[in-house]
């Protein structure tokens, strides 16, 4: 185990440097203020074809302080350690209230917090086995294990496995009386097989692609996953797809797996239904929304059978905590409900731009170094009714089964995506048949949504986790968990990939 | 805080070194000083004064099978942060499993030194108001929503391992950008839209005049845009849309772990004529307008690499192990250490051609010309089949003339066609940038039958 650096401060001398920060801000002019020190400890593991090849043990820690001040924001940020920060702290309240005073007078309109940032209190990620006391030898183990079944086979040319666990310790005070302090944990992993057969490379990956897939929890979560168990399925998969057909082009039906529903639900519902986004203020390099500020109760969405729910206190999401870091409690909320655009996700100075009352608790930060913006939180698909199979059962022949995501596109304003996964297969009498490679589909935000007519029931569905969100000028990353379970979309486009390959 | 001196960094290095009971014992310190105002049509919206350092040790034991190798970082540089790292990294490295392909790390070399640019490391957030009410007011005269980012940042690394490697450089980088917009939802899909950028080694050579009067023409010029269906058509792609393509080629394209893998389109295929043969690319961290460091990931020299020449593709980009494994020459281009993903170019330059943007007009006759591409990925990597929409404003050309706009489209395109369709390149390279990350110098380029599949509004 690689125990992270023991703190040498008690927690209460992180909150009383948080609170010196702001009590200086306030005292020389701010009319709010907030700051946050965050200690961030994270352990990578990643075996590529069969030898440990990535081995990092990072740690990050500083102090962020925000002021506000004349309807402006002035942002500083400086690394740790403790006496570093303490010393810190005259130098970021003069840069912060010197860079709010000079960009003030460019404000056309003052900035407004909506809500209050009062709350008092502790968050704790439940946690079943601390990740950094899981002794380096099992952990390695456990992946070595996993990496041999994905070999074995001459056509693969490259296998991985890998995991990542971090712990991330947050103090945070507000100007209004708020005082917080969380500790939020989140373990997960992948495995990885590139295989090449026929002059064709195909990957195959479980539980999910890109980094993997991520719960908040401990090491019960990289357990759960079962890499070994999945290892020769994946590594035979990936050999099989080299010698798959491309899928074919034309209109059919589509049942996405709940893997790929997550990354659908991230880009075409998480991303538009950001407040700052559908206000414009994303639109210097993410883009905005099609989505406007007038539509909440009059916009349709999807179909009937289609709602998305915001909750940043899911069990096991990766954005579940106490609050958010303008200080905000989390909370849960509908974005489309029976297929109506209910609401936005915002923080406080979108909300407070928007005119409402108070935010939705979903302002974050890339650590300290970086302001927090408006993220997308746990979003979730309501869950149906039915089994998996028994959505297989009842779709015709032809239908297409497919899941976990290869790449993905979508327009500055989250209306026409296409996305290309992994792994499809034909559907014939109920099952998945023929396998096919490439499957390629586009569409156009709302009206794939309302192609939608059933969705999976609770027993199919869980939390997917994205570990690599990335938005904001300049770029922040952020971690969050979209609910699914497989749902089925009538007449999908597929795109001819067939005739763009050599 | 400011950037750690070389001596300072060194020092620092050195109390690592001797601190390590390791075999071979990497350090690499990291600092940044960063300074933006991002801003939307109401004014800031978010603005930081920050610094940061990232010290990472990598640590090695060596086997009869090999090295055990790993690495720790922290974000602090006091002593205990420090050896803290170093800690992490040793427990880490004797539990790990010997690498047979890892070779020693590597000794003295001799690199260019490089400073930091004062006037950009001092450059005020009253600068930067300058150069943003600057632009509102001139959206605002048009009626346009304007948002963007004003930045300057200065960073330096310094390399010192057990070997007798010690290297340090520093780079300076200054952005103002400006995308403006009709107001509203949907607004760049039904309204007029168009955004530049100036992204520059040194904050005086930004030119924020020439950045507000293209994005506000172009987007002016964009409003009323005409639908028009997806299909193959002749595109003029100005440099941001060039460098939304070119990006890809970086690790996919050009790295050796895809071309030993297969999934490269350089497989199989160094020495031969891969795109037309106006088109040649090199990896240029000395080139004026990039000023990257002369050094990669494990302080091995960089220097101007050719990439592709007239069309005719060159061998892939190496790190220490890959150039052992592949029997090549190390090019230069390791990413930090130990790590999977293998080497990358990371400094392409696209050769400027001979045309003028007159002359590729005249020569694209009928078409589209494209300012810029969004959302640029990955379809299939052995052709580079990438999937991508238009952004900022897109153009019918006829007869040589630039035209009205046109809505937004999506292409699904082998990028390994598109440039063996290339009919002209232009003549003004430029530094631009790219969603997915990266900067590169391209110029403008014309290529025949780009592979449009849908638009945005079905």
């Amino acid at each position: 185990m690689v125990n992270p650096t023991a703190s040498k401060c008690a927690p209460h001398s992180m909150e009383a440097l948080a609170k010196s920060a702001v009590d200086q801000a306030m005292a020389r002019g701010a009319d709010a203020a907030d700051a946050r020190i965050v200690r961030c400890a994270e352990e990578r593991l990643v075996i590529q074809n069969d030898a440990l090849r990535e081995s990092d043990a990072p740690e990050d820690f500083g102090i962020a302080l925000r002021v506000f001040k004349d309807g402006a924001a002035g942002f500083a940020a400086a690394p740790g350690p403790y006496s570093a920060m303490k010393d810190s702290v005259g130098g970021l309240v003069r840069r912060c209230l010197a860079s709010a005073r000079d960009l003030a007078p460019l404000r056309r309109v003052p900035m407004r917090l909506a809500g209050r940032a009062d709350g008092c209190g502790e968050y704790r990620t439940p946690v079943k086995e601390d990740p950094f006391t899981v002794s380096l030898e099992e952990k390695l183990g456990l992946l070595m294990n996993a990496s041999e079944r994905l070999g074995g086979r001459r056509e693969v040319v490259s296998s991985l496995a890998g995991m990542s666990l971090r712990r991330e310790e947050q103090w945070m005070v507000t100007s209004e009386g708020g005082s917080t302090h969380q500790v939020l944990v989140r373990s997960g992993g992948r495995i990885e097989a590139v295989a090449r057969a026929r002059g064709v490379v195909e990957r195959r990956s479980y539980p999910n692609a890109l980094e993997g897939d991520f719960r908040s929890g401990g090491f019960e979560v990289v357990r759960a996953l079962d890499l070994e168990g999945n290892a020769e399925r994946v590594r035979d998969e990936a050999i099989a797809l080299c010698h798959a057909d491309v899928c074919p082009p034309g209109e059919r039906t589509l049942i996405l797996g709940g893997g790929q529903l997550a990354l659908q639900i991230h880009e075409s519902v998480g991303h538009p239904t950001e407040l700052d986004r559908v206000l414009g203020e994303e639109r210097d390099l993410a883009g905005g929304s099609f989505a406007g500020t007038s539509d909440p109760g009059s916009l349709e969405y999807g179909a009937e059978c289609v709602s998305f729910v915001a909750d940043s206190t899911v069990a096991g999401g990766l954005d579940t905590r106490g609050w958010d870091d303008d200080g905000v409690e989390s909370g849960r909320f509908d974005i489309v409900r029976d297929g109506q655009l209910c609401g936005f996700q915002s923080g406080r100075i979108s909300a407070g731009r928007a005119g409402a009352a108070a935010s939705r608790s979903v302002s974050r930060a890339e650590g300290w170094y970086a302001p927090p913006i408006d993220r997308i939180t746990n979003v979730s698909l309501a869950p149906g009714h039915g089994s998996l199979e028994d959505l297989l059962a009842e779709t015709e022949d032809g239908a297409i089964f497919a899941d976990t995501i290869k790449t993905w596109s979508i327009d500055q304003e989250r209306r026409n995506f296409q996305f290309t996964c992994e792994v499809a297969w034909e559907i014939r009498g109920g099952r998945r048949a023929r396998l096919l490679r490439l499957p390629t589909y586009q569409g156009s935000t709302l009206d794939f949504w309302k192609r939608c007519d059933r969705v999976a029931g609770p027993e199919e569905w869980r939390l997917w986790g994205v570990v690599n969100c990335g938005k904001g000028n300049p770029m922040q990353v952020a971690e969050m968990s979209h609910g699914a379970a497989p749902a089925r979309f009538r007449g999908v486009r597929f795109v001819d990939i067939a005739s763009r390959l050599p | 805080m400011a950037l750690l001196e070389e001596d300072h960094a060194f020092e620092i290095a050195d109390a690592v070194l001797a601190a390590s009971d390791a075999d071979e014992t990497e350090v690499t310190i990291n600092c940044v000083e960063d300074r933006f105002v991002r801003f939307g049509h109401e004014g800031p919206t978010q603005s930081a004064d920050r610094e940061r350092y990232d010290l990472a040790v990598r640590v090695r034991f060596r086997d009869g099978e090999g090295y055990r190798e790993a690495r720790a970082s922290a974000a602090s540089l006091d002593e205990a942060s420090v050896l803290g790292a170093l800690g992490r990294a040793e427990i880490l490295a004797r539990v790990a499993s010997p690498d047979e392909a890892a070779v020693p790390l590597g000794g003295p070399v001799e690199v260019e030194g490089s400073a930091p640019s004062r006037p950009t490391q001092d450059h005020s957030f009253k600068e930067k108001a300058e150069w943003i009410e600057a632009a509102l007011v001139r959206c605002e005269a048009e009626s346009l929503h304007g948002g963007g980012l004003a930045r300057t940042t200065v960073t330096s690394r310094s390399i010192v391992n057990s070997a007798g490697r010690r290297v340090h450089g520093a780079t300076s980088r200054a952005e103002f950008s400006l995308t403006c917009a009709d107001g509203g939802a949907d607004a760049e899909t039904i309204g007029g839209s168009a955004s530049a950028t100036s992204v520059r080694c040194f904050v005086d050579q930004v030119d924020v005049d020439a950045v507000i009067e293209d994005a506000v023409t172009s987007a002016v010029r964009a409003r009323g845009a005409d639908d028009l269906d997806a299909a193959p058509m002749d595109v003029l792609l100005e440099p941001q849309a060039v460098a939304a393509l070119l990006t890809f080629t970086c690790g996919l394209g050009f790295g050796a772990r895809s071309f030993h893998e297969g999934s490269s389109f350089l497989t199989g295929r160094a020495g031969e004529r891969v795109f037309s043969e106006q088109v040649s690319i090199a990896d240029d961290p000395a080139h004026a307008d990039l000023r990257g460091l002369r050094f990669d990931g494990e302080g091995s020299p960089r220097r101007n690499h050719p990439l592709v020449s007239s069309g005719t593709a060159h061998g892939p980009v190496t790190d220490a192990a890959w150039a052992r494994r592949l029997d090549l020459p190390n090019t230069g281009h390791a990413q930090a250490q130990p790590s999977t993903a293998g080497p990358s170019a990371s400094h392409l330059v696209m050769a400027e051609g001979r045309f003028s943007r007159e002359e590729l007009l005249e020569r694209l006759g009928d078409g589209l010309l494209v300012r810029q591409l969004h959302y640029v990925n990955v379809v299939e990597p052995r052709d580079l089949v990438l999937t991508g929409m238009t952004r900022g404003g897109v153009f019918r050309v006829n007869g040589g003339e630039v035209g009205g706009a046109v809505g937004n489209l999506r292409f699904t395109q082998s990028l390994v066609q598109a440039l063996g369709a290339v009919d002209g390149v232009g003549d003004r390279a430029t530094r631009v940038g790219s969603l997915m990350g990266g900067e590169l110098v391209a110029p403008a380029i014309l290529i025949r039958g780009f592979q449009f599949t849908s638009k945005a509004r079905s």
